[in-house]
């Protein structure tokens, strides 16, 4: 009960900063729809290529833009928990008895709802752009899990580097971290289309996986994709695994931050 | 909350922390006792806030071990945060909160019952003067305000032991002056109160018995009236030209052993006291020596301070620090 009540008390610091200070949660919101925009409208011939899963460019594009906000929104916990620990305001956190666990659920639970608030923004401008869910509700919820998912991943990698270095040299490490696993993976194109080391490295990260979750509502009926099973369970495998990790990189960091 | 053992509130045996090559505390040996204020006294990098952080279970000790309100502060640190209010140095405040959210979350994390949270949030926003700005945001607070609701924030769970990390630090003297008088108050209602601080008269004011950390080391403890006593004569201070310095030097060791004092100044430990004063003056006189300034003082802090260590506390950024 206590621990319900920590996590609910600061995640409700973590929103109520969106109202307080709506300048640092712009970004969230603008980058992934600029993302979207940007690669659907400048690479929208990409759809031209043989076999290509959907024939509307934004289809594909509208994922990556949530899954780099939901990534970077996750981080961003990270970026927050420095400024705390660096304030001092953090001590005042781990001085009192509530659970450590709780003392990541809550923020991690605040930037959740960050993310929902994004990800349906970014859907709802996908919708009127033309983005087309093929999939249905399934669809729909697939691409949300993908996005809660790897905020929740990104997150526990933030939080732990910033209870590693305690200062803004881990903000550099977790930026260029989530670029690295976002790009080099089927982020732009399908792995089909990618040859030599790419692929390799493309097929092996997991960000793939999550991908694949987050379009296969959203490629068309005739996809090998399309809400196949074989796409849904890789992509949950690969959200459970890398949350439970990151968020255990966190826990662990939490603990040595008095050493 | 109460002690679940009949050991004094704080005792650190021991107790040493390096980092790296630095030891900012070297094996202190430390008691608290059941409803003292007591007095941790020290120039920055001394190992004060190194020596808190550790009590209040935010660092780990490299060696030694302490308890807090009968518990260990590395195998039973959640009972000793159960036990213990801490304000620490530079009241961390997230600016974006106000007074009563700040209170609210602390309640919250500290288990305290939702139906008696709004209660106590209001009395202790009463106390501390902070009601008409309670739902202010922080970030408008000026800083005798962030330092009050910051104690205010120690004392929502009524802790039995309360660290206050150099309080008054930055605080103007009116401020200071409210805040001396709340932890007066805290202590009379029981509260066991450690208290560390750059400043002597906070210590003299407000501690039953104090400690002296330099360089990670206790050099003295005691209650401040037996330190004061211990360091026996009274200094007389002079100032003379730049010139006359070793000449004035030479004929003051002959009244007492020399002490140390802020540059520019002489000090001499003056045996038989004001009455040996105006002999002094002569002998000065004789020597041709213009003194531009003298000053007897009676035995103070700094003086304990300067007898343990070799160097002044006023004026002490200057001193050689530990880290």
């Amino acid at each position: 009960m206590t621990t319900t009540r920590s996590v609910g008390i600061l995640a409700t610091r973590s929103v109520r900063t969106i109202r307080r200070l709506p300048s640092a949660f712009f970004p969230a919101l603008a980058m992934p729809i600029f993302n979207m925009v940007v690669f659907a409208g400048t690479f929208f011939a990409i759809t031209q290529i043989p076999n290509f899963p959907t024939d509307r460019s934004i289809n594909w594009y509208m994922p990556l833009g949530i899954m780099m906000g939901a990534a970077f929104g996750g981080v961003g916990l990270g970026f927050t928990t420095i400024r705390d620990i660096e304030t001092g305001f953090y001590d005042r956190l781990r001085m009192s008895p509530t659970s450590r666990l709780s003392l990541i659920l809550g923020p991690l639970t605040g930037t959740l709802i960050r993310v929902l608030l994004m990800t349906t923004l970014v859907i709802v401008i996908g919708i009127v752009l033309g983005a087309r869910f093929t999939g249905g509700l399934l669809g729909v919820l697939c691409l949300y899990i993908s996005a809660l998912g790897i905020a929740t991943t990104g997150a526990g990698w933030g939080l732990g580097l910033a209870f590693k270095f305690k200062d803004m040299r881990g903000a550099a490490i977790m930026q260029l971290s989530i670029f690295l696993v976002m790009f080099l993976s089927s982020a732009q194109v399908p792995l089909e289309v990618m040859s030599g080391w790419l692929h390799t490295v493309a097929r092996i990260n997991p960000a793939t996986n999550i991908l694949r979750l987050a379009r296969v509502g959203l490629v068309n009926e005739s996809s090998a994709d399309y809400l196949s099973w074989n796409a849904i369970w890789g992509g949950l495998v690969a959200v459970v695994v890398m949350s439970v990790l990151c968020l255990g990189f966190a826990l662990r960091n939490l603990q040595k931050l008095s050493d | 909350m109460n002690n679940t053992s009949s050991t004094a509130p704080i005792v650190a045996e021991n107790l040493s922390r390096h980092f790296g090559e630095v030891k900012a505390v070297d094996g202190i040996n430390l008691t608290v006792n059941q409803g003292e204020i007591f007095g941790f006294l020290g120039p920055n990098g001394a190992g004060k806030s190194t020596v808190v952080r550790i009590l209040t279970t935010l660092l780990r000790p490299t060696s030694g071990t302490a308890r807090v309100a009968g518990f260990d502060v590395v195998k039973q640190a959640d009972q000793v945060r159960r036990n213990i209010g801490v304000a620490l140095q530079d009241a961390a405040i997230d600016p974006l909160m106000s007074g009563y959210e700040l209170l609210e979350l602390q309640a919250v994390l500290y288990g305290i019952a939702a139906n008696k949270m709004k209660q106590r949030a209001n009395e202790l926003l009463e106390r501390v003067g902070l009601t008409a700005a309670a739902d202010r945001r922080v970030s408008t607070y000026s800083g005798g305000m962030r330092r009050r609701l910051d104690l205010a924030l120690s004392l929502i769970h009524q802790p039995a032991v309360l660290f206050l990390d150099e309080p008054t630090t930055g605080l103007d003297p009116m401020s200071r002056l409210t805040l001396w008088e709340e932890v007066r108050r805290l202590n009379s209602e029981g509260t066991t109160v450690m208290l560390t601080t750059q400043y002597l008269e906070e210590a003299d004011q407000l501690a039953d018995r104090i400690a002296i950390i330099d360089h990670g080391h206790i050099v003295r403890e005691g209650k401040p009236s037996d330190l004061k006593r211990s360091v026996g004569d009274p200094t007389l201070l002079i100032n003379v030209s730049r010139q006359q310095m070793d000449q004035a030097k030479l004929v003051l060791s002959a009244f007492g052993d020399m002490r140390p004092t802020a540059e520019g100044t002489l000090g001499v430990g003056l045996k038989g006291g004001a009455e040996r004063v105006a002999e002094v003056v002569r002998a000065l006189d004789e020597a041709n020596i213009v003194v531009e300034h003298l000053e007897l003082n009676q035995p103070s802090l700094d003086d304990v301070f300067a007898d343990a260590t070799g160097y002044r506390l006023e004026g002490a950024d200057n001193a050689p620090q530990a880290g």
